[in-house]
């Protein structure tokens, strides 16, 4: 068995990279595959964090490259469930301690145990992106409805091409639908279109992923929360389910669900 | 008075013999480092001998030593005492809230529910193969 290897990457910081990661793997992992997750954020980093394994970590990604220790002494197994596992980057290291050919032959080793195996990807487009994309059968771009956000992810889909990534997926992060129906945030479409790339899924904005986050566990297993929602819908569109998208419109008004019945709706 | 040696007239101030290691009973003789500073995320301090930090290890900073590790501050980060096998090493520090602590081989990590931080002064060493944390008292000697 050889897993997929997928790398999760923006362009810019803070549009919910390692969120993503988190959530897909945890979702992942709940439906039953094993999945490894690759933080290559090195001298940044944050998976084990936002997975509240920070205080396991002995070795890490470096560790494992420069052949200080085993693959499998570096994979830290998650706390909820046995099927997810953690490869921490390194914090007092810098992106030039790995080459985009060591992380190759990483993922690919790794690959060789798991289903799935994610790799969050730094901010930005240097070495450490590089790095990120460099062993990748796929990729998924997450941006947030914003312009630079969006410039940003253009970017990165153009340097995934050149890089001979397969075409990558959107991940549209931190949605707010009243607001893009007010016409003050880009809406779904707006973003399609300037990236023509295949939507994997929205996620709406939700204070509860804060909370999540901060306490380490993947909003994807917290059943009331509208963001863990839209996650579950995108782990399963990742093995292959056809989800379909919800509208993101239940809070509109009587007013425009009347216009939307009479055809006068939808116009974007 | 030290300070004031410093003074514009060079006039050498009082000249004390400082005692040499081996006549301090029970005294470290292995070198140590001072760090005077905070040791930020990514920052790390190694060193063959005892480290003293004058400031707080932040999460995702790093100590390791040879001997022992007083923190003077808070420890929220990693510490490794006794990095290269010695499991007589301890790690001190006004508030021991760590990451992880690793003495000798032993490593231990706090328990997933948190536990409100120490608001004393505590020493880790390990005892019987497992890491245990006491108050630090003066009188004990450490």
């Amino acid at each position: 068995m050889v897993g997929e290897v997928i790398v999760i990457t923006s362009g810019k910081g803070g549009v919910g990279k390692t969120t993503t990661t988190a959530n897909l793997g945890a979702g992942l992992a709940h439906q039953g595959r094993k999945v490894c997750l690759v933080d290559a954020d090195i001298g940044l980093r944050n998976l084990d964090v936002v997975l509240g394994l920070e205080n396991r970590i002995v070795y890490d990604l470096v560790d494992v490259v420069e052949g200080f220790c085993r693959l499998r002494q570096a994979l830290i197994r998650d706390k909820r469930m046995d099927s997810l596992y953690l490869l921490p980057a390194a914090q007092t290291k810098d992106k030039n301690a790995v080459s985009p050919e060591q992380m190759r032959s990483l993922t690919r080793e790794v690959a060789e145990e798991f289903d799935y195996v994610l790799v969050d990807s730094p901010a930005g487009i240097e070495q450490g992106f590089r790095n990120a994309v460099a062993g990748a059968d796929r990729a998924i771009v997450v941006a947030t409805p914003e312009v630079a956000s969006v410039r940003d992810a253009d970017r990165i889909v153009g340097l995934l091409e050149a890089a001979e990534v397969p075409p990558p997926q959107l991940v549209l992060n931190r949605l707010r639908p009243a607001m893009v129906k007010r016409g003050d945030m880009m809406s779904i479409q707006d973003v399609i279109e300037i990236l023509s790339i295949q939507l994997l899924g929205v996620v709406p904005e939700d204070e509860q992923i804060v909370v999540t986050t901060n306490r380490g566990e993947p909003a994807v297993l917290v059943q009331s929360s509208r963001a863990g929602e839209a996650y579950r819908d995108i782990t399963r569109r990742l093995i292959g389910e056809n989800v379909p998208f919800p509208s993101f419109e239940e809070d509109t008004g009587f007013l425009s669900r009347v216009r939307r019945l009479m055809g006068f709706g939808q116009s974007s | 008075m030290a300070a004031r040696s410093r003074g514009s007239k060079e006039r050498p101030g009082p000249r004390r013999r400082v005692p040499e290691p081996a006549t301090v009973e029970r005294a470290d003789t292995r070198p140590a480092v001072v760090v005077r500073r905070t040791l930020r995320s990514g920052q790390e301090v190694r060193f063959d001998g005892s480290v003293i930090v004058l400031g707080d290890v932040n999460p995702g900073a790093e100590v390791v030593a040879s001997g022992d590790i007083l923190v003077l501050g808070a420890l929220r980060g990693v510490a490794h005492a006794g990095a290269t096998g010695n499991p007589q090493a301890i790690v001190a520090a006004f508030r021991l809230a760590p990451t992880q602590l690793r003495i000798g081989n032993v490593v231990s990590r706090p328990p997933d529910d948190s536990s409100p931080p120490p608001d004393s002064p505590e020493v880790a060493r390990v005892r019987d193969g497992v890491v245990v944390i006491d108050p630090f008292l003066p009188a004990a000697g450490s």
